[in-house]
Formats: structure tokens, sequence, C-alpha cells
């Protein structure tokens, strides 16, 4: 498979070593000249000191061919302007962007990148799998739809306790998937019932979080009166 | 005067490049060679650049490279040596140099140089010497071209 890296920092560097190591043909784009040749002389002659954002080097390093555009910079608007050329412009096959700010994700998707990597986005989802800062937990988007996998977890208080999952009014476009109890993943069947502590995962679209959260958590204004 | 020994040569490796210090460097390589009873490897790279695949075909790059070996060729047997061609494809001429002199276990490797000035008249020394130099396991002679006569 051949890849094209755009961004010569840690992760484009570390990506660009695995990628050789894997057998793939690879090349870098790194705009900064002093930078290239550090990582040439550390990784080979896969290195061109071009500015990725560039039609011209994207061209230079065979966009005409590659089978992945990967846009790993530190700038979000570059990683979608690269992206956005590779796919338009050079027909690649499959854009992946890393995007910093998470409240970019959308246009990113919008905007036709085909894989979206959000560090910020998965260390928080690590973070709030331990400590719940909301009790809808967006674990994972499924493909590159609107569906995604969301895991609610029940309170006491939760409109969902003492109901079967049969009985719960769910949202159009939501199903409920599993439950984990006491640390254990069970199916979720209609006759289930769930109970405080309980971590439900569901699958649903982005925009039926509110009703979601009303199903199963209860109104913030509801639960904070509780 | 230091009277030390010259040091073995087993094996030269002759980076040639279709320029016209390519016989200079077959000759000098060839007086050097030749009492040792050196090997001569006679190596040119074709540079293929990212748009094309590396095992791609390049059929009018890799004629014009055999032909620059087979002019080399010529000069060597012609000046009583034997040259072993070798043609490479790679994203880099430098460092594809650099490989071979190191996979042949190569005790000298010789280039040429062509004498050029960029506008303004600095010497322009290009990237490949400056990269083997930097990185070439083994002794590196580099052949310049005579600087051209004024007004020639």
């Amino acid at each position: 498979m051949f890849v094209i890296v755009v961004g010569g920092g840690k992760v484009g560097y570390y990506l660009t070593r695995e990628l050789i190591g894997a057998g793939h043909e690879v090349v870098l784009l790194e705009k900064t000249r002093a930078r290239a040749v550090q990582i040439s002389d550390e990784i080979g002659s896969v290195v061109l000191s071009r500015d990725g954002t560039e039609g011209s080097a994207l061209a230079e390093a065979g966009a005409n061919r590659a089978d992945i555009v990967a846009a790993v910079t530190g700038d979000d608007e570059d990683n979608l302007v690269i992206c956005q050329m590779a796919k338009h412009h050079f027909s690649v096959k499959r854009t992946i962007a890393r995007v910093n700010n998470p409240k970019n994700e959308l246009l990113f998707r919008h905007l036709g990148v085909d894989e979206i990597i959000s560090p910020t986005r998965m260390i928080l989802g690590a973070i709030e799998q331990d400590i719940p800062v909301h009790e809808l937990l967006h674990l994972a988007d499924l493909g590159s739809g609107d569906l995604e996998l969301i895991e609610a977890l029940l309170t006491d208080e939760s409109p969902a306790i003492g109901r079967t999952s049969g009985e719960l009014p769910m949202p159009e476009g939501c199903t409920l998937f599993a439950y984990i109890r006491d640390g254990k993943a069970l199916q979720v069947r209609p006759e289930t019932q769930f109970r405080g502590g309980d971590k439900v995962i569901v699958i649903g679209r982005r925009e039926c979080e509110d009703a979601l959260r009303g199903t199963l958590i209860g109104d913030e204004e509801e639960t904070a009166a509780i | 005067m230091n009277d030390s020994p010259r040091p073995a040569l087993r094996r030269i490796v002759l980076a040639l490049n279709g320029a016209p210090t390519d016989r200079l460097v077959v000759s000098y390589a060839a007086s050097l060679g030749k009492p040792a009873k050196a090997e001569l490897v006679a190596l040119h790279v074709v540079e293929i650049d990212w748009t094309l695949p590396l095992d791609g075909s390049v059929s009018g790059l890799t004629e014009e490279a055999q032909r620059v070996l087979d002019i080399a060729e010529a000069d060597a047997e012609h000046l009583g040596v034997r040259l072993e061609p070798v043609l490479l494809k790679a994203r880099n001429v430098g460092a594809a140099i650099v490989d071979e002199a190191a996979s042949q276990e190569a005790d000298l490797l010789v280039l040429g140089l062509p004498y050029r000035k960029k506008f303004g008249g600095d010497f322009v020394m290009g990237s490949t010497v400056p990269y083997v130099f930097k990185n070439a396991p083994c002794t590196v002679w580099v052949v310049r071209e005579p600087m051209p006569q004024e007004g020639a």
C-alpha cells in the first residue's frame, strides 16, 4: 500500500516508521527543512521537505497513485485542506485526518474526510470512562455515518429504573444494545429491568442525544430538583 | 611526507551519472584499480520520482541508463580493465549510491562532479556529493571536471 503522511511531528514520524516496518511504501511531507533532514537521517530517504498544503507538493509526493493520505500536522486547518485536496483533486481512495479540536470533527466529516482521529476526544473518552463527567458518554463513531455508540450511566433517580427495556419510550433512531452490571456486559432483552449503577450501551443518532438523556437519565432540571 | 603503504583496494565502486565526468571517473578508477587488481563496479542510479512506483516500467530512462553503462564499459575495456555494471532504480541517488557501496563492501567510491555555477557565480555542488560525503562508509574520491576555459 502506498501511503502519504503529511506532517513530520511525533505522530507523523512514528506513523511513517511503523508503516515502513510493516512493509508499506511511504513518503512523508514535512515543511520544515531542518526537521525533514533530521527524519531523513533517521529513517531514510522517504522524506520530502515540502508543504503538504500545496497541491504541487502532493503531486510531487505521488498523490495521483496514493492509496491513503494521512494528514497528521498539529494544525486542523492544514489537515482539512490536505484531505480535501487529496480527495477532490487527486481522487485518493482514503483520507485520514488528525483533528485536535473536537469541535472541528463535524466539519471534517461534512467535508468528506473519510477517517477522523481526535486524540483530544480519545483522551476525554478514557477519562470519562473512569470519572463520568457526563451521564451520557460518547464511546465511538460507527463508520462515517451519523450513528454512534453511547453509554448512559443510570442513577437511582433515572426514569428508566424499575422499568423493563420494552417499556422504555426509546427515541426514533436509538436502539438499546447492551448493559454493564457489576462489570459484566449483558445483552438487553425486552424483559430486562434496569437498576441504578447500570451502564446502558445504546446505538443511536447524534441528534437523538437529548431525547435519549430524557428517557434514560432524566432531564437535568428534574434531576437537580430531586 | 608519509611513507605508509597504500590501503588495499579490493573493490572500487564508480558512481556514474551520464555526464562527461564519467570518462574521468573510469580513467582514474582504472589507473588506481588496475595495479591493485581491484574489482571495478560501475553503478548508475535512475532516480524515480514518487509519482511512479519503484518497480514500474520506465523504459526510456532505463535505455538511457544502459547506454551510460555501455559507454563506461567500452572505456574501461580500452584501458585494459573490466567493469561490472550495476543499474539501480531509487528515489534518491545519494542514498542508493551509499547503500550500494555498503552492500558491495567497497574500499573506495569514486564520483564525478561537473563544474557548474549558478546565477551569480557561486559554485554548485548539488545534493548527491554532500550526501555521499556524509554517509558513505568507505573512502570517497570526487573527480571534479576541469574549470572551463574563459570564453570557451
